[in-house]
C-alpha cells in the first residue's frame, strides 16, 4: 500500500473541515432579515410550531378557530421539546428558511433569539398587540416586548413556584405540611419523613443530563427576588442569595433527602411513578404531568406554595412562561397574529387549554371561569387553581434572563453538580462560576 | 490539438470541482471570515483575533482539550492494539468462518452514531440498565457508568471501541494480506517463533496501515462528537466535554457563532500539527 502523505494530509484537512467548520457556514448571517410580509389577515395557510402538550392543544383549538376564520387554514406541528430549540435556532441564523409562521418559544429562549436575530421575529405591535399591555400577568409585559412599542411575542403560560406533595406520607410521617414556612423547617421535616417512611424529600438530576437540572436552584434564587442577572444585565451569580440557595441543595444532599434524577424527563415520571420522593418542587403546569401519570394516586397529593427562603419571605414567583411569537420571515404574518390573538387573548381559549392539560394562563380575565375556583379531587379536594393564582397576584419582580441564559445555565449546573457529587463549598463554587461567565460574556459581576 | 481537446479535461472535472467548492471550500473560508466577528447588540462586529485570544484565557476550551487528549493517549493505543491482535486472528488460516467474523466486527462501524450512543446510554443506566442488571447477579454494587466524573470517561472509551476497533481492524487486515508468505516461511526457517515472526514481519509489514489508522483515528477522536454528546451532553461537570461538543455549545445554545468558528479552526491547526508530528516518527524514513 503506497499512500502519499500530501494525500492523506489533505484527506485529512478536508475531514477536519467537513466536521467542524461546515455546519457554522448556514449560520452566517445574525438574523434573519425580517423578510416576510403582512399577507392577507382572513386567509391563507399558517403553520404552528409547538410541542407535545400545548401542541395538542393548539390544534385541539383549530376548530374554534376556522368557525370564525374559515379560510385560515391551519397546521399544528409537534415539533418535541428540547428539539424545537435547535429547530428554531436554525431556522432564525438562515435568515427565516424553513420557519414556521407561528413559533412557541419559552422565557429562556425568547431573549436570545430577541438578541442574536433582531427581526428574526415579527413586530406584532405593528399588527394590534399593545391592546393587550395590561391583559397578561404582571411582569411578563416587559419580557416580550421592546423599544419603541415593539412587541416580540405574546405571553402563553404563566407558572408559578409550586409544591406538590404526597398528603398520605407527610400523614405517615405525622409532619404537618402547612406548618412549614421555611426551607430549613423543610429540611427537618425531610429528615423525619426519611427515617419513619424511607422516601426522599425530593429529586434533583445531580450530574446535569438534562439543562434543567438547576430548576430548583432557581426556583430558590426567585423566591428571594433575585436571578442570575440583574436588570442591567450584570452577574448576580454569587450574591449572598444564591450561596443560601446552594447551601440549601447541599444541606438536603448531606442529609441524605435527595434522590438523582439524572436521565431527565423518564427519570422524573419513573420516579413519580415509583413514589421516590415526598415533594415535587415544580411549577404550575406540573400538576397536569402528575395527575396525567399517576391516576390512581387521586387523593394522595396535595399542592400549596413553596416554603420561603427565609422566615416571612415571599411563596411566590412566576419561574417561567412560554409564549407565541411570529415569524419575521412568514408571508402570512397577519393571518399568524389572528391565530395567536384568538389562542392567547380569548378566555374561552385559555379555559378549555387548562381544562385539558393544567397549562397555566398568563391572561388574568381566564381566571374569572369556575375551573379554577372549583376543588381538586386529585389534590385532596385543594383548589389548585386558587393557589397558584394567588402567586400570579402577589407582587412578582422581573426576572431578566438576558442574552446569555444558556451560558448561565451551564455554569449554574456545573456548579450545582460540584457540590452534589464532589460536596464542593457552595460559596466557592458559585464565585467560580460567576467569574466564568463574565470571562464568557463580558459582563460585570456585582459583588 | 485543438482547445476543445485540450479544454475537455477541465470540463470532466468541473462537477467535483463545484460541489468541493460549494460544500466545502466556501465555509471553510466564510467560517474564517466569521470567526473575526462577534454579535454585539444583534449586530456582527469586527473583532479581529479576540475570538482566538479569548480561546487561551477559557478555562472550558482547556479542559475539552484535555479530555479530547486523555482519550487520544489511552483510548486510541488500547483500541489500535486490539485492532491489531484482532487482525492478525482474523488473517489466521487456522480459523474458520473468517468471512462471519470479519462481518461480525465490522458491523458496528455500520451502525448509526446516534443510534449506537442512545443503544449505549440505555445500557448503561445507572437504574434501568442491562449492564448493572447483569452485575448486580456477580453481586457488584451499581455503577455509575454516566454519572460519575471518571465512569463517564471510561463509557465514553468503551463506546468509541467497541464502534471502531472492527473498522481498524479491517484496514489492518487488508494490508497484513499483502504480507508475502515466504517471509514468514524465512522467518521461521531462522528459528523465529510466532512472537519473533509478530514482531520481525508482521508488525513492519503493518507500518503504512498502522500510521493510517493512528492518523485517521487521531483526527476521528479530536472531532467527536456525537458519542459524548448523546451518552452524557459532555458532563457530568465537564467530565466529557469534547473540542466537538464545546464548538456545539457555543454556536447552537449560547449562538456565539464568532467563537464556534475560531474553536473549529483551532482545532483544525492542531489536526494538522498533530498529523505531520506523527508522519514525523511512524512514516517511512525514505
Amino acid at each position: 500500500m503506497d499512500i502519499s502523505r500530501r494525500g492523506i494530509l489533505r484527506a485529512g484537512g478536508a475531514l477536519a473541515a467537513g466536521a467542524g467548520l461546515t455546519g457554522l457556514t448556514a449560520c452566517s448571517g445574525s438574523g434573519g432579515t425580517g423578510s416576510g410580509g403582512a399577507g392577507s389577515p382572513d386567509r391563507g395557510e399558517i403553520t404552528v410550531w409547538s410541542w407535545a402538550g400545548p401542541a395538542a392543544e393548539l390544534k385541539a383549538l383549530t376548530p374554534a378557530f376556522n368557525a370564525q376564520y374559515p379560510d385560515i387554514k391551519v397546521t399544528v406541528e409537534d415539533i418535541g421539546n428540547p428539539a424545537i430549540w435547535d429547530k428554531i435556532t436554525t431556522g432564525l441564523a438562515a435568515g427565516g428558511t424553513g420557519l414556521a409562521d407561528v413559533l412557541h418559544i419559552g422565557v429562556d429562549y425568547l431573549p436570545g433569539y430577541v438578541e442574536k436575530f433582531p427581526n428574526g421575529l415579527a413586530d406584532l405591535g405593528k399588527l394590534g398587540a399593545n391592546q393587550y399591555r395590561d391583559a397578561f400577568a404582571q411582569g411578563l409585559w416587559a419580557t416580550v416586548s421592546g423599544r419603541g412599542g415593539r412587541v416580540n411575542a405574546l405571553p402563553w403560560e404563566a407558572n408559578s413556584a409550586g409544591f406538590y406533595y404526597r398528603a398520605d406520607v407527610f400523614e405517615q410521617a405525622g409532619v404537618d405540611v402547612k406548618s412549614l414556612d421555611t426551607w430549613d423547617d423543610t429540611i427537618e421535616a425531610g429528615k423525619v419523613i426519611k427515617a419513619k417512611t424511607g422516601k426522599y424529600l425530593l429529586g434533583i438530576d445531580k450530574p446535569a443530563s438534562q439543562a434543567d437540572a438547576a430548576n430548583f436552584f432557581q426556583m430558590l434564587l426567585q423566591l428571594q427576588g433575585v436571578f442570575y442577572f440583574n436588570l442591567d444585565g450584570a452577574i448576580t451569580l454569587d450574591s449572598p442569595e444564591a450561596v443560601k440557595a446552594m447551601t440549601i441543595i447541599k444541606q438536603l444532599n448531606d442529609a441524605g433527602l435527595v434522590s438523582d434524577l439524572s436521565g431527565g424527563w423518564n427519570a422524573l415520571i419513573a420516579s413519580i411513578k415509583a413514589g421516590t420522593a415526598a415533594v415535587l418542587p415544580w411549577p404550575t403546569w406540573f400538576g397536569g404531568i402528575i395527575e396525567e401519570n399517576v391516576p390512581e394516586e387521586k387523593g394522595k397529593w396535595g399542592v400549596r406554595l413553596p416554603p420561603a427562603v427565609r422566615r416571612g419571605g415571599s411563596t411566590a414567583a412566576t419561574v417561567n412562561s412560554t409564549h407565541l411569537a411570529v415569524a419575521g420571515s412568514s408571508k402570512q404574518q397577519a393571518a399568524a397574529w389572528k391565530f395567536v390573538e384568538f389562542a392567547l387573548t380569548r378566555p374561552a381559549s385559555q379555559v378549555r387549554i387548562y381544562q385539558d392539560k393544567g397549562i397555566a394562563p398568563a391572561l388574568m380575565k381566564a381566571y374569572d371561569d369556575p375551573v379554577f375556583h372549583t376543588p381538586s379531587a386529585f389534590f385532596s379536594g385543594r383548589q389548585k387553581g386558587e393557589v397558584f393564582l394567588a402567586a400570579l397576584q402577589a407582587p412578582s419582580p422581573a426576572y431578566n434572563y438576558s442574552a446569555d441564559y444558556a451560558r448561565a445555565l451551564k455554569v449554574v449546573t456545573d456548579a450545582q453538580t460540584k457540590v452534589l457529587l464532589k460536596g464542593a463549598d457552595p460559596a466557592e463554587v458559585l464565585r467560580q462560576a460567576a467569574d466564568q461567565l463574565a470571562q464568557q460574556t463580558g459582563r460585570k459581576v456585582v459583588r | 490539438m485543438s482547445t476543445g481537446r485540450r479544454l475537455a479535461p477541465y470540463a470532466f472535472v468541473l462537477p467535483a470541482l463545484a460541489l468541493f467548492a460549494a460544500f466545502k471550500l466556501y465555509p471553510i473560508a466564510w467560517s474564517f471570515v466569521l470567526s473575526l466577528y462577534r454579535t454585539v447588540d444583534g449586530a456582527d462586529t469586527f473583532v479581529g483575533a479576540d475570538n482566538y485570544a479569548r480561546l487561551l484565557d477559557d478555562p472550558l476550551f482547556w479542559t475539552a482539550l484535555k479530555n479530547t487528549a486523555v482519550i487520544l493517549v489511552i483510548q486510541v493505543p488500547v483500541m489500535l492494539a486490539l485492532a491489531t491482535g484482532l487482525a492478525v486472528a482474523l488473517n489466521s488460516r487456522l480459523l474458520r468462518g473468517r468471512t462471519l467474523f470479519r462481518l461480525g466486527f465490522f458491523l458496528p462501524m455500520v451502525t448509526g452514531l446516534v443510534a449506537y450512543g442512545v443503544v449505549f446510554s440505555v445500557l448503561l443506566n445507572e437504574k434501568y440498565g442491562l449492564v448493572n442488571w447483569l452485575l448486580h447477579f456477580a453481586g457488584v454494587d451499581a455503577v455509575p457508568w454516566l454519572t460519575d466524573p471518571l465512569w463517564a470517561k471510561l463509557s465514553l472509551a468503551l463506546a468509541l471501541t467497541w464502534h471502531y476497533t472492527g473498522y481498524n481492524a479491517v484496514i489492518l487486515l487488508a494490508r497484513l494480506q499483502t504480507v508475502p508468505r515466504e517471509l514468514y516461511d524465512a522467518a521461521a526457517v531462522d528459528g523465529a517463533g510466532a512472537l519473533g515472526s509478530f514482531r520481525h514481519v508482521t508488525l513492519p509489514g503493518l507500518r503504512p496501515a498502522l500510521l493510517l489508522t493512528t492518523v485517521l483515528s487521531t483526527i476521528g477522536t479530536l472531532q467527536i462528537f456525537d458519542e459524548p454528546f448523546i451518552l452524557t451532553h459532555g458532563g457530568p461537570d465537564n467530565a466529557t466535554l469534547t473540542i466537538g461538543v464545546y464548538l456545539y455549545q457555543n454556536a447552537f445554545s449560547y449562538f456565539d457563532f464568532g467563537y464556534a468558528s475560531a474553536i473549529a479552526y483551532a482545532l483544525a491547526v492542531l489536526i494538522g500539527i498533530l498529523g505531520l508530528v506523527q508522519f514525523k516518527v511512524l512514516g517511512d524514513p525514505s
